[in-house]
């Protein structure tokens, strides 16, 4: 059964429609689920609809890609986007900056989710004038982290 | 934000799957917004108030370099 209801597709379907202009690739890290129990090493219980539901979201839209890496296997390419944990996903597109998230983007999060593709594909957002003149001369690095739980 | 600064990364966290970093951060209510380290506040803030912080942060940073 899909995650994403078919009203909700429909709506995001559109909405991508009328709102993403370039490219956007999702590159994703992910943990494949192993029959072999390590202890003291909890199994990544989000991956799968995770990856899962990122597969539904980027099949409502052409400009959208998907690409999964296993988190094992793709160490150097984790390390270059700052992803020690799974799973994650970033969006690579028209952003300057980077975008990352971490576990499963339910609730509220999912809404961020379509929102930051549709920026990220257009490379601007709708903030004002003020905040975008003082972010596109800042010099030097800066990290937001934002919490949020499902609900 | 990022879209706007090549310097800046925005990490989305899902704070119940990753409690290590909730305890580390001190994680109570959300949305939680944890700026470099040093600034931090609860709850959605309009968007004036939100630079404010992000300006705040980038201060504190510049006095302890």
């Amino acid at each position: 059964m899909a995650l994403i209801s078919d009203k909700d597709r429909d709506t995001i379907r559109t909405r991508f429609d009328e709102s993403l202009t370039g490219h956007v690739q999702i590159i994703m890290f992910t943990e494949r689920q192993s029959p072999i129990i390590i202890p003291g090493k909890e199994p990544c219980e989000t991956c799968a609809q995770t990856q899962e539901l990122l597969d539904e979201v980027a099949s409502l839209s052409d400009k959208l890609t998907l690409t999964v890496h296993e988190m094992s296997s793709a160490k150097d390419e984790a390390e270059a986007h700052g992803i020690d944990r799974v799973p994650a996903f970033v969006f690579k597109g028209a952003s300057r900056g980077q975008v990352r998230f971490f576990g499963i983007p339910s609730g509220y999060e999912f809404s961020a989710l379509i929102a930051d593709l549709i920026d990220v594909s257009n490379g601007t957002t709708d903030l004002s004038e003020e905040t975008r003149k003082y972010l596109s001369e800042l010099t030097e690095d800066v990290n937001i982290k934002v919490f949020t739980t499902p609900t | 934000m990022a879209v706007e600064s090549q310097y800046i990364t925005a990490d989305v966290i899902e704070a119940m799957e990753f409690p290590d970093l909730s305890r580390r951060y001190a994680v109570r209510g959300v949305p939680k917004i944890v700026i470099n380290e040093t600034t931090e506040f609860v709850g959605a803030l309009p968007e004036e108030q939100y630079l404010e912080q992000v300006k705040a942060a980038v201060e504190t940073n510049g006095k302890n370099q």
